[in-house]
């Protein structure tokens, strides 16, 4: 097996006495696609918050190919190639589609800096955008601001953020939540052509089982903070103690 | 594909763009459309103050940043000009001196202000350059030896810019007159003016257009996802905050040179940081069209709606009430009514209003 990418250590965090990440230490590795399960409140967003940098660990580290990026704020653990879509939308409302992408491509190159030359100029950057616009279907709605964009194409506009990032660690969280039947699809091809690129890391949080068991390659279940299996999807779905706290209680959605 | 086109511009974006051409047209043609001493006085202060509405327009409606200490900038500016001027001597190199200085004292103290508490709640921000401010403007009353205290300074500006220079000369030696219009050293001084805010205000716009832009309009709309997708959102805010600081430096150095002039109540007052927020209101946030027509609007209220209304209560002089409410001692109150009903009607401010209202 190849280096792992993204590794975390004994990463817990507390809010006043109640410990809602505790101790969980898990490595990531490239070309694998983790899901990461567990019931309401096991504490798989703020697992993430950690990893991506909203939320400062009471305790452990964050490593990303050996570099420490725990103390590091959000923006530069962007920059070292960690990257996440939010649950709830999170995008920059009154900004056009195309801007929104735009933005987060010329994040990477640094042109976000330059004060004095027109956008236009920045063909480069513009194509760029486009390629994830086409990607994500949007080019219809590239002119409209993101505010004015039906739910499903939002969700699709935040899953565009996240590719025009072009990180190395992809971090999706549920990014099919509220979204209707004909637009799930698109979503999901979206992640499985990630999976294809062998130096890409796919995390993600999700409950629909279908999607679970299309795409991962691996299961990691969290439970009231910690992390109590990890391993092969199939092993951990058939596993007593995953069906006892995760499915047992959600025998329905395995159809 | 096609989407690199930008949208076909559309009728509100015209409009506003039609009434900033006329305004830019009457500034820079002001001396030979309007000759009297007073209306020329009108066009160099609406120059300044659309540079200054813009740059402050950039903090707070591009990038969402609350700030009551634009005029302290302003004054930093004026008052390095002022000093040196004052101390050295007419000519030009204090007047370059002074702007420097002005610009260099406004990117070290908006750094510190920037650095220390951009980091915080907006309303925390806020009551810091509000206490900055009031700190400056009590110093400037304070250091009277160095500022003149509450009278200011009076000095002589760089000989181009005496009325009695001659820029052109006729046949007998006098001023040439164009169009009825002396070629003199105060014509020279307005076009000093009006050519460095022309260049600032250019400026303010190729910021705006820049990817720079966008980044600013994305920490207004989402700080959050904006660090998360990698712009260090702190060192974003605290390089615009120098920027505009900047701009508004130059601006008052320019205003300290076009007044031979500079108190607290030209350059300082907190009067002054209320008429730019009332501006930037009018105008309209987050569009630089905006700072043009609100600066505008808002000057000529303030030097032509007590002429106005003396002649409309003369008018009315045989209707019982009306004059008396006309009275031009009354024009705040219809200044403040106007400001109501302009903030009623044209919620996003006039340029933002009508670009929004016939893009549909």
């Amino acid at each position: 097996m190849s280096h792992p990418s993204l590794v975390t250590e004994d990463l817990t965090i507390r809010f006043g006495g109640h410990v809602a990440v505790n101790k969980v230490s898990c490595t990531f590795n490239p070309g694998e696609l983790t899901v990461i399960v567990g019931p309401n409140g096991a504490g798989k967003t703020t697992y993430f918050n950690m990893i991506s940098g909203q939320l400062p660990p009471s305790e452990g580290r964050v490593l990303k190919d050996g570099i420490d990026l725990t103390r590091m704020a959000p923006s530069a653990r962007a920059r070292h190639g960690v990257g996440r879509a939010f649950q709830l939308t999170n995008l920059f409302p009154k900004l056009t589609v195309l801007e929104n992408i735009r933005l987060a491509v010329q994040a990477q190159e640094g042109a976000g800096r330059n004060f004095f030359t027109p956008v236009r100029r920045f063909t480069e950057l513009t194509a760029r955008a486009e390629r994830y616009l086409e990607a994500t279907r949007l080019e219809k709605v590239a002119h409209m601001t993101a505010a004015a964009l039906p739910h499903g194409d939002q969700r699709k506009l935040e899953v565009a953020l996240l590719m025009a990032m072009e990180p190395d660690i992809y971090m999706f969280d549920e990014p099919t939540a509220g979204m209707s039947l004909d637009h799930a699809p698109d979503v999901l091809d979206l992640i499985a052509e990630i999976k294809h690129d062998k130096s890409k890391t796919v995390l993600l949080v999700e409950h629909k089982m279908d999607v679970v068991r299309a795409l991962a390659d691996r299961i990691i279940v969290l439970h009231n903070g910690e992390l109590i299996a990890d391993g092969d999807p199939d092993e951990v779905m058939s596993s007593r103690i995953v069906r006892e706290v995760y499915l047992g209680a959600a025998e329905e959605t395995t159809a | 594909m096609n989407t690199a086109v930008t949208h076909p511009a559309n009728k509100g974006d015209l409009i506003v763009k039609a009434i900033v051409l006329v305004i830019a047209a009457a500034l820079l043609f002001a001396p030979f459309l309007f000759q009297d001493v007073r209306s020329v006085e009108v066009a160099a202060r609406i120059c300044i103050f659309v540079v200054l509405v813009a740059s402050y327009d950039l903090l707070i409606g591009y990038t969402g940043i609350v700030s009551f200490a634009h005029t302290m900038f302003f004054g930093f500016g004026a008052y390095g000009v002022a000093i040196l001027l004052k101390q050295m001597g007419p000519g030009w190199g204090p007047v370059v001196l002074g702007t420097l200085a002005g610009v260099t004292v406004s990117i070290i103290v908006a750094t510190l202000i920037g650095l220390l508490s951009l980091r915080v709640k907006a309303i925390f921000f806020a009551m810091i350059t509000l206490a900055a401010a009031s700190v400056v403007l009590v110093l400037a009353s304070q250091l009277s030896g160095f500022t003149g205290g509450e009278d200011g300074i009076t000095y002589r500006v760089p000989d181009l810019f005496k009325p009695a220079t001659k820029l052109m000369v006729d046949e007998d030696g006098k001023v040439l007159r164009i169009l009825g219009v002396k070629m003199n050293g105060k014509l020279a001084a307005y076009y000093f003016v009006f050519l460095t805010c022309f260049i600032l205000f250019l400026f303010l716009l190729r910021v705006v257009a820049s990817p720079l832009g966008t980044v600013l309009e994305a920490i207004r709309e989402n700080e959050g996802r904006a660090e998360g997708i990698g712009y260090r959102v702190v060192a974003y805010r605290t390089f615009v905050f120098c920027l505009a600081a900047t701009m508004a430096s130059i601006a008052g150095s320019v205003y300290a040179v076009w007044l031979k002039y500079t108190g607290p109540d030209t350059a300082l007052s907190f009067a002054i940081m209320i008429d730019i927020l009332l501006m930037v209101v009018i105008g309209g946030m987050g569009t630089m069209w905006g700072a043009v027509i609100g600066a505008t609007l808002m000057v000529l209220a303030q030097y032509y709606l007590r002429d106005l209304m003396a002649v409309a209560s003369e008018a009315t002089s045989a209707i019982p009430l009306l004059p008396d409410l006309l009275a031009p001692d009354r024009w705040l109150f219809w200044l403040g009514i106007i400001f109501i009903l302009l903030v009623y009607f044209f919620p996003a401010g006039l340029a933002g209003t009508i670009m929004k209202k016939e893009s549909h």
